[in-house]
């Protein structure tokens, strides 16, 4: 048993290596025999893997201590929840996790595509073999899970394990790794089939269409990994807070924005046959980010208070990068005459240059976290003082950036294809204008004198009305001609495009985030020190110590406060902030916050501990206004990336321009 | 009675006190200031935003910050005394000079240079097609395609 998954790991990585040769081989010589082996193989490889990940998880679950891993990550008193997700909790089983779930796409799209792309599909086996590989690498020679724990040559079993990570025992800590490793594993299959596309010489677009629905897919784990993040963040490291520019927080997030730049950009090339080097460098720049993201959490090049699994791993992931930066390079350079557009632009003003502005805007804001990211180990090593770069210096360069973003989210989609006229400028941009103008008045009579909290409330409202304006105008269209109501035309429009529709409410999505974003502006706290009986105020709370308890069970200790909270004099009941002490492991402290949810604002408890001299209680409130809606705007993007998977009941087919001959008179475009 | 009354109010008022004792983050000025410095225990939080309770780093920085501010301190002159303590590194945003400066500006430069290059883009491809050495097509064949080209061109846009 103890033997089997590490001769399963070791005969994936072979197999993955026979992929990798059968799948370059044979699509090179043409030979479907070979081409076939690599499909095959690939299947092996997941059936492999599959079976050293259920050795690592059964040995997790029934505590079989013989394994280092399992002693470290798992131990007797947790639940079952926590034993499976000590899985991906340290640094050997979350890389095999990565193997597992790669393996998983892998052999979906061999799957998928056992019929089509005949010609591309053994090197985009060999592409994603190629990374499979590389994590197998490091999970046979590296970083095994299944070290044993030995005294000489005989192997020897611990009483109980050290427990997961105490911070990671959360319901949504459970399912945050998983959603986010699904979205960085994705991006390998675009990458895979754009490097396909390059080596066999592909003048089309083939790999975007197919690849489409995977990058969206891939993109909707990335956004639910990055919101399940700042969610536990909020729930649990007890700081009223939910995203603190820390190094992992942003290893997550660059991914996401090069992702989102190239689900934009893509659009042009579908329909104008456009961008496509543009296309490649942000694909594989994606997939290059997700790499450089994990050598960034794990590698300790920066200092982060997130970074469960530090290694000396990284030289390891910075070779991979270097060879597959290097490939890409030399690929996309060697092709540039199989990517050349197939149209030219027609107007300054229009859809096309909107794409342009939104992704240069979104590269650049990923560019800036990148570069404030590392910039203490450049001036480190230029100047030899230590710097820190921390949440002001994000804030500062970062709020413009993503302010003018969401500015664009408004105008973009608004831009006519080809041109766009001031009449029609005028036309789309009116009354949304003035209505945030109006908000940014009212809300400065009212008192209101936070520029960038000012800034982004006209603009979401701005924002919101173009999108909502343009539901309006095409479901009154709708509805006239089906005679439905307004509610039924709208879902008949965005059924009959479901891409465009489904994208405004992505759009809309933003936008109510923006809004929680926003009222971080506002946010109030204090902290102090109580007995039972003492009372305390925050803004309009008034907060009452009524009971401080303290108790434990096999896992932990806990002390706990009963709270009792009234707003202006109306009672709202009492609440029960805990700390927790751990039992295993380093006995890590760890927070269970007590919130009041609503829409204008939560009420957010935490018990920190107990004072210097043990006899009070330290109890941390804040009140953070508006922060409900992030996690509705959450909600609203997954509707509208829901939304955009569901095929269109009408399809639509874009044309290309195409050269058929020349005439003397120069084509003047009629006026629209 | 009444002394043992008084005595018990006393005790009450002083554990009330003692419970709100002044806390150095009840000070908005204090709070301001310790945003800008970092707190240098690891947690990679600002010294106003640090909840790790009774964190080497953060609490006695705050109590420091109290005494510095009610002897009536300029801001800069407690900054400077933090920096010249602790480092640059205290500094939640690094000194926008010096060779840090490029921190600041590296960002907006490449926007500066991704708009130029949007530009050139724009401009570069927005010139017409060379279509020279094609066939000539008549009119009727030329107005068809026209028409073609519009109603294809109106569905993107829808």
């Amino acid at each position: 048993m103890e033997n089997l998954g590490a001769i399963a790991v070791l005969l994936a990585f072979c197999l993955a290596v026979f992929a990798i040769v059968a799948g370059f081989v044979g699509g090179w010589k043409h030979n479907a025999f070979l081409a076939h082996a690599a499909g095959r193989a690939v299947y092996s490889v997941w059936f492999l893997i599959t079976v050293a990940a259920s050795v690592l998880v059964y040995g997790l679950i029934t505590g079989d201590y013989r394994f280092a891993y399992v002693a470290q990550h798992s131990n007797r008193a947790m639940p079952l929840l926590y034993k499976f997700a000590s899985w991906w909790g340290g640094q050997e089983g979350s890389l095999l996790f990565w193997s597992w779930l790669l393996s998983c796409y892998s052999t979906v799209v061999v799957f998928t595509n056992r019929r089509r792309h005949r010609s591309m599909m053994p090197y985009v086996i060999g592409v994603l073999m190629m990374t499979q590989c590389f994590f197998l690498i490091m999970n046979t020679f590296v970083a095994s899970p299944f070290k044993m724990l030995a005294v000489g040559r005989t192997i020897q079993s611990v009483g109980d394990g050290n427990g997961l990570n105490p911070l990671l025992q959360y319901p949504a800590m459970a399912i945050h790794p998983p959603m986010l490793y699904l979205g960085y594993v994705g991006f390998v299959v675009p990458f895979a089939f754009a490097i396909g596309s390059l080596i066999t010489r592909q003048p089309g677009d083939e790999w975007i269409h197919t690849t489409r629905r995977w990058a969206l897919v891939t993109w909707l784990f990335q956004s639910t990994g990055i919101l399940l993040g700042a969610g536990w963040a909020y729930a649990v490291l007890g700081w009223g807070g939910y995203w603190a520019w820390d190094p992992v927080e942003n290893a997550s997030f660059l991914p996401w924005l090069s992702a989102t730049a190239f689900l934009h950009s893509v659009m042009m090339q579908e329909k104008k046959g456009m961008m496509k080097v543009w296309n490649m460098v942000l694909v594989s720049g994606t997939f290059f980010l997700c790499i450089f993201g994990t050598f960034l959490t794990r590698s300790g090049v920066v200092s982060s208070v997130h970074a469960f699994a530090q290694s000396s791993i990284g030289p390891w992931f910075v070779g991979f990068l270097a060879i597959m930066v290097a490939g890409t390079l030399y690929l996309i350079l060697d092709r540039l005459d199989y990517l050349k557009t197939e149209s030219r632009l027609e107007g300054v003003i229009s859809r096309e240059s909107s794409f342009m502005f939104n992704n240069l805007i979104l590269v650049a804001a990923c560019f800036s976290i990148l570069w404030g990211t590392l910039f203490p180990v450049i001036s480190e090593w230029a100047t030899g003082e230590k710097i820190s770069v921390g949440k002001p210096f994000f804030n500062r360069i970062n709020i413009p950036i993503f302010l003018f973003l969401l500015f664009l989210t408004g105008v973009g989609p608004l831009f006519a294809w080809r041109r766009t006229s001031l009449d029609s400028l005028r036309r789309n941009f009116q009354w949304p204008l003035i209505a945030g103008l109006v908000l940014v008045a009212g809300l400065l009579a009212a008192g209101m004198r936070a520029p960038f909290a000012l800034t982004a409330f006209g603009l979401c409202l701005f924002v919101a009305w173009t999108i909502v304006a343009e539901f309006y105008k095409g479901a009154r269209a709708v509805s006239a001609k089906t005679g439905g109501n307004l509610l039924a035309g709208a879902y008949e429009l965005t059924r009959r495009n479901q891409r465009r529709y489904g994208g405004y409410i992505v759009h809309m999505g933003i936008v109510v985030m923006f809004v929680g974003f926003a009222g971080s502006a506002f946010n109030m706290d204090s902290t102090v020190e109580v007995n039972k009986g003492d009372a305390f105020s925050l803004g309009h709370y008034q907060l009452r110590v009524m009971d401080l308890t303290s108790g434990d069970n096999d896992n932990y200790a806990w002390n706990r406060a009963a709270i009792d909270v009234n707003k202006d004099g109306t009672p709202l009941g009492l609440f029960y902030p805990e700390r927790r002490f751990y039992k295993s492991g380093e006995r890590q402290a760890t927070s269970e916050v007590a919130i009041r949810r609503r829409l204008n604002e939560d009420l957010y408890l935490n018990f920190a501990g107990m004072s210097d001299d043990n006899q009070r209680a330290v109890i941390q409130a804040y009140v953070n206004p508006l922060v409900s809606w992030i996690w509705i705007g959450y909600y609203v993007l997954l509707l509208g990336t829901l939304a955009c998977l569901v095929p269109s009941k009408v399809r639509l087919q874009y044309a290309r321009t195409k050269v058929l001959g020349v005439k003397k008179k120069v084509y003047a475009p009629a006026e629209k | 009675m009444r002394p043992l009354k008084s005595s018990l109010l006393v005790l009450v008022l002083a554990t009330v006190c003692l419970a709100q004792a002044p806390n150095p983050l009840s000070n908005p000025h204090v709070r301001r200031l310790g945003d800008q410095l970092m707190c240098l225990c690891g947690c990679g939080a600002t010294i106003t935003s640090c909840n790790m309770l009774g964190c080497s780093h953060s609490k006695p920085a705050r109590e420091r910050l109290l005494a510095m501010v009610n002897s009536g301190e300029s801001d800069s002159a407690i900054l400077a005394a933090f920096v010249q303590e602790n480092g640059v590194e205290i500094l939640a945003k690094p000194p926008a000079q010096g060779f840090n400066l490029l921190g600041y500006v590296v960002p907006f430069i490449g926007i500066a240079l991704g708009l130029a290059f949007v530009w050139f883009v724009i401009k570069r491809f927005r010139k017409p097609l060379a279509v020279a050495g094609g066939p000539e097509i008549d009119d009727a064949a030329y107005a068809s395609y026209q028409a073609q080209i519009e109603k294809d061109l109106e569905k993107l846009d829808r």
